[in-house]
């Protein structure tokens, strides 16, 4: 038969091409090592799919600590600054490959998650507004926290978002390139659901204004998240090292400030006020946080932390990063004090011994979570007392 | 309206209508482009010389969940069709050899450049100051991860059930001895990711992915399918349906700096760099993979690349950036020429260096000789008659001792390699647009086999410094290099690439290498 096969004849299914390809087929298999990326060091006991998929994506030069390749980059940014480059950042490892993600997600368990979340919010929502939930809300709450300040927050998500887009350019490693940027993701999609609470309000209270307008007028010109939003820009834009990005924003200012507004201030106080919707939500920034909260300690605790021959130095280092980082996120938690003299008190919940308890509650966590892996000393009861200066 | 009231109104609106009510994408994104705000050090960390517009739209308007169902939507269908259907009919082994070799390569090559897009379009991501620009080029991020990830599982699928599953199990370290993959670099991962960060979505986006995605992705998949393989085109086909988001941020990226003065200075000329930089490799490696990696045959390269890359492109798609100051690439003329002989040049060279692959290659089989003959008149005369001469001496076979490498010694043809695009040619025995340029520079030799890229070079020679692979492995033996290079099968003597892919031939091992004690030298030294 003539090799030229036209009107898209398939080699499978065409019984003449078919005959030609099994001839030609080796009676045993060439082969028998099939695993593919045998070569790699698996986290767990075997090799799991996502290694398979995820694992020495990224050619990197011997160079560069755990690259396979060699050799030169064979084109560099104008003026000769290399693609990737061990200067990109101040800490040190022996094999920028080693990070896994603790749940082992590539794209497409990533996505069948969120999948899931978005459509069970959907269904969510309709349940909700069908069974006319929204009565029950605290007007004050509904309109002032809700439409304002949540809003507000919602920038405080959208900044971090944005600080991810530089350390998904710069990192030094492929499952450390994913994991950035399915944690950033994750902060976009907490802003856009912000978002989409305030929207579905507006579509149930006539009167209900979902415009950005007032939030991001919150969120530049207030007290209450300007030490926030400081903290947000210099995370975003002053920051070039791409650890320290990473390090400063989920390693401190997340766990600190953006656990407290979340889960001490929000989703701790909503059910008081008559708010059933807004826990729907935190729940799900919750759950990314806890996420990411095992994807950035894999990078600086396991991975960096831990490193055989760096692990001193990069823990010297991210005690001075956290010393850089922790008083700013203090000072933003301090202002973020202002909120509670804008809601209607309920005693023993919206009190200064209730916000010292959920104060303590962030900072412990924060201690054992956090800096005490990194030998890290922290006074948490000057700082909780700091924060409270901020009480109106 | 007043609070009080306002309650009374929604107790009063829910008393007569429960409605479920629900939000939409679409609903959330309109708020999109007013996330962000400005500050002092608002701007992009990665320098260009272009402005892109602070109002720039994008036309898929998704938000993160509203994407993440998409995709999984697509998922489910694309690993259903694997893991059920495609598996029980043994599908990886009704494959033709020849194509699973292919897909060693470009299965690995494609994962390179989706991968090197993350950081790209993470960098564009940076650049860009509009929300929604921003995240059209999100979007893509996580496209990009999508297709590194299913890029991979075309390898790891062949390598678990399919005929030979060396080069597939182990290409990403592998990928790095032989003399495709620095070109490879250059194309799909520096060309994306170090530059001006427009210069970059141009080579990615404008050029790259709008320009030799269709050749790539789609084309691929026809010659998969006449050659047997249905995994290729159920998981390509998956991820095209990616690409016209991205090639709309192509789009979008040149209307967002349409109006900026440096477009009118330098966008052509960036236009013209990035054509040549992806022509250079893609327009010889496509049309050698597509012909000489294959049994049965779709159409003769030089047809597919007239009707994608100069019709379509060339004509169709910068026609309609027309309005915006684009012009058609002065080199793509030059590039017409390289379509009809540069894979035929390489492909010479690739099987001269057969050692060194990651694969099986095939020398033309009569009747292919043939095909070749009647498409491309002339053929027979170059090639053909050299691959007879090979053959003759034994080429395929362990105990001859032969490499075709020593041919080109014999005749004295040497072998250099293009320092901008990292690509090998042979200025003496070629019949693509090829000549020798040398030209010194701090003391270092440099070989350029075209003017567009001697002018990229000259223009800034510290952006092309890599060494070659003829310098890196200069002086040394070649089953030496293989070893370190890992180019090895599981029994730890046999090659992973080897001369031919019949199945009652014998298989080279790293001692019938060493037997031949071949050298490699710097062929720029001898000058
Ligand atoms: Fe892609
Ligand atoms: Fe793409």
């Amino acid at each position: 038969m003539s090799i030229e096969v036209s009107g898209g004849r398939r080699g499978l299914t065409d019984p003449e091409i078919a005959a030609t390809i099994l001839a030609a087929i080796p009676d045993q298999p060439l082969e028998t090592q099939r695993k593919m990326n045998y070569f790699v060091t698996p986290r767990g006991r075997r090799l799991n799919e996502y290694e398979v998929l995820c694992c020495y994506t990224q050619p990197t030069p011997d160079w560069i600590p755990g690259g396979l390749d060699w050799g030169d980059w064979t084109q560099k940014f104008h003026g000769g600054r290399p693609s990737w480059s061990n200067e990109s950042t101040e800490l040190h490892s022996t094999d920028w490959h080693k990070h896994r993600d603790p749940a082992f997600r590539w794209h497409a368990l990533y996505v069948k998650d969120k999948a899931e979340e978005w459509r069970y919010t959907d269904r969510f929502l309709k349940a909700y507004s069908a069974d006319g939930h929204v009565r029950s809300i605290d007007p004050v709450w509904r309109d002032e926290v809700l439409g304002d300040y949540l809003g507000a927050f919602g920038f405080s998500e959208y900044g971090l978002f944005n600080s991810h887009s530089s350390v998904v350019r710069d990192c030094l490693g492929d499952t450390l390139r994913m994991s950035s940027a399915m944690i950033g993701l994750d902060k976009v999609d907490n802003a856009q659901m912000i978002q989409a609470e305030r929207t579905f309000l507006a579509k149930l209270v006539p009167g209900f204004d979902e415009s950005t307008d007032v939030p991001k007028n919150e969120w530049t010109k207030g007290s209450i998240y300007k030490g926030a939003r400081e903290t947000v820009e210099e995370i975003w834009q002053g920051t070039y090292d791409w650890n320290e990005i990473l390090f400063s924003g989920h390693m401190v200012y997340d766990p600190l400030f953006g656990q407290f507004v979340r889960r001490e201030f929000f989703l701790r106080l909503s059910a008081y006020y008559g708010d059933n919707l807004t826990p729907f939500f935190i729940n799900q920034m919750q759950l990314y946080h806890s996420q990411t909260k095992g994807i950035t300690t894999d990078m600086f605790h396991t991975c960096l932390a831990d490193d055989p021959e760096f692990g001193d130095y990069n823990k010297r280092l991210l005690r001075a990063w956290s010393d850089k980082w922790l008083p700013r996120t203090v000072n933003a938690l301090k202002d973020f004090m202002g909120i509670f003299a804008k809601i209607p008190e309920i005693k023993g919940v919206t009190s200064k011994d209730a916000i010292e308890a959920a104060l303590e509650r962030v900072f412990d966590d924060w201690q054992r979570d956090y800096a005490d892996p990194i030998g890290y000393k922290v006074d948490t009861s000057a700082l909780i007392k700091t924060v409270l200066s901020g009480l109106k | 309206m007043a609070i009080s009231t306002a309650t009374k109104a929604a107790t009063d609106a829910l008393a007569v209508n429960r409605a479920p009510v629900s939000v939409g994408a679409q609903e959330v994104h309109r708020w999109l482009q007013s996330f962000t705000w400005d500050f002092d050090k608002n701007r992009t960390k990665y320098s260009t010389k272009y402005k892109m517009a602070n109002d720039t739209k994008e036309q898929f308007k998704l938000i993160a969940k509203e994407y993440a169902r998409m995709e999984s939507v697509k998922d489910e269908r694309q690993f259903g069709s694997l893991q059920d259907v495609l598996t029980r009919v043994d599908a990886a082994n009704r494959v033709h050899p020849k194509w699973n070799e292919s897909m060693k390569v470009i299965s690995n090559f494609l994962e390179v450049g989706e991968y090197n897009a993350i950081a790209a379009t993470g960098m564009l991501w940076d650049s860009a100051t509009a929300p929604e620009q921003k995240n059209g080029y999100l979007g893509q991020v996580m496209d990009e991860i999508r297709h590194t990830n299913q890029c991979g599982y075309i390898n790891y699928y062949f390598a678990k059930q399919g005929q030979d599953a060396a080069g597939h199990n182990d290409a990403r370290r592998t990928r790095a001895i032989g003399p495709l993959w620095k070109g490879m670099k250059r194309v799909f991962s520096d060309g994306f990711i170090s530059g001006d960060a427009v210069e970059c979505s141009i080579n990615l986006q404008l050029v790259g992915e709008a320009c030799f995605t269709n050749p790539l992705i789609v084309a691929v998949t026809e010659w998969a399918s006449a050659n047997g393989d249905e995994m290729t085109p159920t998981v390509f086909l998956s991820i095209e349906t990616d690409e016209l988001r991205h090639m709309a941020n192509g789009y979008q990226t040149v209307v967002s700096i349409a109006n900026d003065e440096a477009a009118s200075k330098y966008l052509n000329t960036d236009l013209n760099n990035a054509f040549w930089t992806q022509q250079k490799y893609f327009t010889p490696v496509l049309g050698m993979m597509f012909e000489y990696g294959s049994h049965f045959k779709v159409e003769p390269w030089v047809k597919t690349w007239n009707r994608w890359v100069y019709e379509d492109w060339g004509g169709i798609w910068i026609g309609r950036l027309g309005k915006y100051g684009v012009e058609s690439p002065a080199s793509l003329r030059d590039a017409k020429k390289d379509a009809y002989w540069a894979h035929h040049d390489l492909f010479l060279l690739a099987y001269a260096l057969w050692p060194t692959g990651f694969f099986r290659l095939t020398l033309p089989t009569a009747e292919e000789a043939e095909w070749y003959e009647a498409n491309y008149p002339g053929w027979y005369d170059m090639y053909g008659k050299v691959y007879e001469e090979w053959r003759a001496r034994g080429c395929e076979d362990p105990s001859s001792g032969f490499l075709p490498l020593q041919w080109f010694a014999e005749n004295n043809h040497p072998i250099y390699i293009d320092r901008v695009s990292q690509v090998p040619f042979c200025p003496s025995y070629s019949k693509g647009a090829s000549t020798l340029r040398v030209l010194e520079y701090n003391g270092k030799k440099h070989s350029f086999s075209d003017q567009w890229g001697e002018r990229m070079w000259l223009s800034e020679p510290e952006r092309y410094e890599c060494q070659n692979i003829f310098e890196q492995y200069e002086g040394r033996e070649l089953s030496e290099v293989i070893a370190e290079g890992h180019g090895l099968r599981s029994d730890g003597k046999t090659l992973i690439s080897q001369p031919h892919t019949n199945k009652d031939g014998k298989l080279w091992t790293l001692d019938d290498i060493k037997k031949i004690g071949c050298v490699f030298a710097d062929p720029l030294k001898a000058l």
